[in-house]
């Protein structure tokens, strides 16, 4: 109805504004596919090895999973305006309650993980309680809370294992490590060679976008990070979702948890001291603002994909490691640059982004 | 001597000053009066190099004077203190009074001659303070004083003070004007803005009086005119009456909203008012008299310390908007469209659905498409001017902005809406239109509290108009619509209530 009745109002004296339609060329998405593509061709001629099934492609899958759902951890207090420091360590806390309930219990594989999703959700819900109580910063609240688990964790792993890792691993976390359903066939059809760890990405960008795109939780959350005064002052339950997107951010954390352990092979004290950086790179690459209220999945998706494809091609030209991270930090800047770039020059060409 | 002469300055929709015209001269103290509106801050503004002006100009002693920023006027030595503190809490006294033009030797500063020049300048007002105090731990009109120092330290020959006197008590103030008038004694202007009459006749010596952007008096010998003179050059405001269908009001219906004898922590003494369905009760005060603070009290976003708020009859406990809104269908339209109202990053259909959510959701997921019915549907009822439903309420224009900051209420299906300043800072034809709009609601048989500080509006729009004045209701008048005597009842009253205050 909207269409039908504009076209008789332009002699009003409010003449409707009609916003300039983004060029495509300045959607960070777009700019992410186009960087990806011309990488990996790059690297193909360099070492075609690159494209090498088993030594690379395969691989390069279970580690862009991990880090894709450590991303999609820190999205959720993204969306807020708010960041998780401890998102590492929840991961860990995670992990370690996955490890000691199969250990001391003998539970199976489903039961140890979500006893341990629901240790990292209580963690990030006790982070979020924390600061919409509060009201001090999030990023101070999980900074602190990351120095106290980084403590606790070392405690616990010395008292219950012998200080690195659990020695044992519940049924089927060496087929999450070792198999693609390439392994899995139905008389002669076998499945892809995708890693059995990429559903459980898939499945948490699927219901993260889920989330924020059709239900009211993940609205609101959003609402409340574009604007905290008018979500109150709308009926919105602000500390709620604060608590809830915290919540959320570390039940995802401990997923990644899990599956990093699954690829690692073991319930160890390192899992998740790797996450920090790579869990804002991914939302930030694909478009996601720090200010709040606005996030993209699918930029996530194609973040996290980016950074592992550059550490992944890095090292097979045997970039040393100090190397390796002085280059992908050099890239990320680029990427950065050139994605701010695109903004101001859509900017000045009137869109309005 | 200072004069601004046939000041324009024009924002978008509003003609703030249309041939302001000012004359000060030194070793006087001038009063600015107005009514709220009418032009004294933007007129303060442009004199302090804040706004440049689209028209007229600005002479010091016969010499013309661009003012391109604050800097230019505080070189020009025009100074001037707000009503809002601008002072730095956790600096000294002497911090403060010489923060933009610290003393130092080589990089540093020198705390000697800063402590001297602050003895001076409170010396100049004969206060004793210690310079070395923090500002924090002073009482608000300790503040004033120190902020009236830091103005004389900047060797001002015109000194602006925006309403002094709001937040200090009546030994204070006194204190105060005899500080004026030693400034004005040592052969300095100074320019009073303020709206308690009492005080103006006791200490200015001329006045201009602002209504609607021009000065319909200015420069006058103040001797010349009596209070009630002043009022009706203040309320004779240019008004264009509103034709707006009249209603009746059941006055023996159960008020929507009640209030009786309400406290709130903010401090609200004996708030008692009653909203019919059907009928807007319009709360007319100052800017400041705590109108903002009580609709968020009742909304349970400020504490109620005494008294009972009642919907419909019965007693309501109204912790959170949420509550206010699904319990008791009890929606606030904010002044603050932008910081409060809207989600300006975020498209005009969610803007408006925003409050049904709950509503529409099925098993915790908002169906797309009757999302975007509902608020389509109200798009096109307020007539809200979007290119698509997918534009982000941030590239409206004002007018539609407030109309979708309603429509949000409107389609929670409220029915008491506390509106506050629905038309500031909106052009004159839309203006109407809104007016049209809220009295439409209340045709409808919406209760609705009308928060207004714009008179001719509050006339035009309300059943009954009840006056609030330093966070007390000073009193509840019916509108008989007749607006030189309305506003005349209604200026005099707030003025009372301030003289009452004072003594």
């Amino acid at each position: 109805m909207s269409v039908a009745t504009e076209e008789g109002r332009t002699e009003s004296a409010e003449t409707v504004r009609k916003p300039p339609r983004i060029p495509w060329w300045a959607n960070p998405r777009v700019g992410l596919v186009i960087l990806l593509i011309l990488l990996i061709a790059l690297f193909t001629a360099l070492r075609p090895a690159f494209l090498d099934t088993k030594l690379t492609l395969v691989p390069l899958q279970s580690d862009i999973s991990v880090y894709l759902v450590v991303g999609l951890a820190q999205l959720m207090v993204l969306s807020l305006g708010h960041m998780n420091m401890a998102v590492g360590r929840m991961a860990a806390m995670s992990a370690f309650v996955m490890g000691l309930v199969h250990d001391q219990l003998g539970a199976g594989l489903v039961v140890s993980l979500l006893l341990g999703l629901i240790a990292g959700g209580l963690l990030g819900a006790l982070a979020g309680l924390i600061i919409s109580r509060t009201g001090v910063n999030s990023f101070v609240v999980t900074l602190a809370m990351d120095f106290a688990l980084v403590g606790l964790i070392t405690i616990l792993y010395t008292s219950v294992t012998d200080g690195v890792a659990f020695p044992t691993l519940p049924a089927g976390m060496d087929a999450l490590r070792f198999d693609t359903f390439a392994d899995y066939c139905l008389g002669d059809v076998c499945g892809p060679r995708i890693p059995l760890v990429v559903p459980f990405a898939v499945a948490a960008a699927l219901l993260v976008g889920l989330l924020f795109r059709f239900s009211r939780l993940g609205r609101e959350m959003l609402m409340t990070g574009a604007n905290i005064k008018a979500a109150e002052l709308s009926g919105i339950p602000t500390k709620n979702r604060i608590v809830q997107a915290h919540a959320l951010s570390g039940l995802i954390a401990g997923l990644a948890g899990f599956l990093l352990a699954a690829n690692n092979g073991a319930f160890s004290a390192s899992i998740g001291g790797e996450f920090l950086l790579p869990s804002f790179l991914a939302p930030v690459l694909g478009g996601t603002l720090l200010a709040g209220g606005a996030v993209s999945v699918l930029g996530t998706v194609l973040g996290a994909t980016l950074t592992q494809v550059i550490y992944k091609g890095l090292n097979l030209l045997q970039f040393q490691l100090d190397q390796l991270q002085l280059y992908i930090g050099l890239v990320l800047l680029a990427a950065l640059s050139l994605d701010r770039a695109r903004h101001v020059i859509a900017e000045r060409r009137g869109a309005k982004l | 001597m200072l004069v601004a002469e046939n000041l324009i300055k024009t924002f978008p929709g509003v003609r703030a000053l249309d041939g302001a015209t000012l004359r000060v001269s030194p070793g006087s103290v001038h009063a600015l009066l107005g009514e709220n509106g009418a032009g004294k801050s933007t007129l303060v503004k442009v004199l302090t190099g804040v706004y440049q002006p689209d028209g007229g100009r600005i002479t010091l002693d016969g010499d013309d004077l661009r003012l391109t920023g604050p800097m230019d006027a505080q070189a020009a030595g025009i100074g001037v203190v707000h009503q809002e503190r601008n002072l730095i809490p956790a600096f000294s006294v002497a911090e403060n009074i010489s923060l933009h033009h610290l003393p130092h030797r080589r990089g540093v500063v020198d705390r000697a001659r800063m402590r001297a020049e602050a003895r001076r300048c409170l010396g100049l007002l004969e206060v004793e303070l210690d310079p070395d105090a923090p500002v924090a731990t002073l009482s608000p009109a300790q503040g004033q004083l120190v902020e009236i120092a830091k103005a004389l330290s900047l060797e001002n020959r015109v000194l602006l003070l925006d309403e002094p006197t709001a937040s200090l008590t009546g030994d204070e103030a006194d204190h105060l004007y005899a500080v004026v008038r030693r400034l004005r004694d040592s052969g300095r202007a100074v320019v009073l803005v303020s709206h308690k009459l009492e005080e103006v006749f006791a200490v200015a010596d001329t006045l201009t009086v602002l209504r609607d952007g021009r000065s319909v008096a200015s420069g006058e010998a103040l001797a010349g005119f009596s209070q009630s003179r002043v009022v009706d050059l203040m309320v004779g405001r240019a008004y264009e009456q509103v034709e707006l269908a009249r209603r009746e009001v059941n006055a023996e219906a159960v008020p929507a909203l009640r209030l009786a004898d309400v406290a709130t922590a903010h401090g609200h003494r004996d708030v008692s008012l009653e909203v019919r369905p059907g009928e807007i009760l319009g709360l007319y005060g100052l800017v400041g008299a705590g109108r903002s603070e009580l609709a968020k009290a009742i909304l349970g976003l400020g504490r109620i310390t005494a008294g009972t708020v009642e919907v419909h009859g019965k007693p309501a406990r109204i912790a959170t908007v949420g509550e206010a809104l699904r319990r008791y269908r009890l929606g606030y339209v904010t002044e603050d469209r932008k910081d409060e109202g809207l989600f300006l990053d975020q498209q005009v259909t969610r803007n408006i659905a925003v409050t049904v959510w709950r509503r529409l959701a099925r098993l915790g997921l908002v169906p797309d498409r009757a999302e975007r019915r509902l608020a389509l549907d109200f798009v096109g009822k307020l007539d809200i001017r979007i290119s698509t439903p997918r534009q982000v309420a941030g590239q409206l224009s004002g007018g539609n902005q407030q109309k979708v900051s309603l429509a949000k209420w409107l389609a929670a299906d409220c029915d008491i809406l506390i509106v506050d300043e629905p038309t500031v800072g909106i052009d004159v034809r839309t203006k109407a239109a809104f007016h049209e709009l809220i009295a439409g609601l209340a045709a409808d048989g919406l209760a609705l509290l009308l928060i207004s500080s714009d008179l001719p509006e509050t006339v035009a729009l309300a059943d009954r108009i009840a006056v609030m004045s330093d966070l007390r209701i000073a009193g509840v008048l019916d509108n008989d619509h007749d607006y030189p005597r309305m506003s005349r009842q209604i200026i005099r009253m707030i003025h009372a209530e301030t003289h009452a205050e004072a003594a």
